[in-house]
């Protein structure tokens, strides 16, 4: 991993379209602004890591109740 | 085209049907290829990949558990569910909703970096005894 230090307001250059900006320091966190191109998919580690679990889950659970079951239990779904 | 899997045996369909996901799904990204697979009467859908056939998301629609779930035109809108034996812990993903064009044959999926939007939403909440 490449580390960079990087003062309040300095800015780091990644590629010819993504621009990072350290916009706030304080005590235990920083405020980063990034520009980046709409098609460049921007999020936090920890929201990417739970979304990836849950589709995982889902992906090894697709055996877990029968057809039947399913359908009845979405009948009340039906009659909205 | 045929593929097979333990879920569903053989499944044979034409090429035209299959939906593209430039951006794969979350954690599965290489995958790009999918059929859209219903079941007679069935509100589930099951998202299967023709690269992978063995990898299977069942999908709900979103709208009909909230109406005003953030559409985009054209798609239809499906959260990610999770099954489990016991009904109570079956959860969608309503955070991580994917979107789905059946006729353009085109799907992505998107992420609500929102507390309105949950990753494990309880799909079947037991409101009264039938």
């Amino acid at each position: 991993m490449l580390v960079l230090s990087r003062k309040h307001n300095e800015k780091i250059r990644i590629g010819n379209d993504i621009v990072i900006t350290i916009v706030n320091i304080s005590d235990n966190n920083v405020k980063i602004g990034i520009e980046a191109p709409n098609s460049v998919k921007i999020l936090r580690d920890e929201l990417y890591e739970s979304v990836k679990q849950q589709v995982s889950e889902a992906q090894k659970n697709t055996s877990e109740i029968d057809t039947s079951t399913l359908k009845k239990l979405t009948e009340r779904f039906k009659k909205k | 085209m045929k593929i097979k899997n333990k879920k569903f045996g053989e499944l044979e369909f034409d090429e035209k049907i299959i939906i593209e996901f430039e951006d794969g799904i979350i954690g599965f990204e290489n995958f790009r290829k999918y059929i859209l697979v219903t079941e007679e009467e069935g509100l589930f859908y099951w998202l299967t990949s023709i690269e992978e056939p063995e990898i299977i998301f069942p999908l709900f629609p979103a709208t009909l558990l909230d109406e005003n779930y953030p559409m985009e035109e054209g798609y239809e809108v499906f959260g990610i569910v999770r099954l489990a034996k016991d009904v109570s812990e079956i959860t969608i993903n309503l955070k991580a909703p994917i979107y789905i064009n059946q006729e353009k044959k085109r799907g992505f999926q998107k992420i609500f970096d929102s507390n309105k939007f949950e990753i494990n939403k309880q799909l079947f909440v037991e409101n009264n005894s039938d």
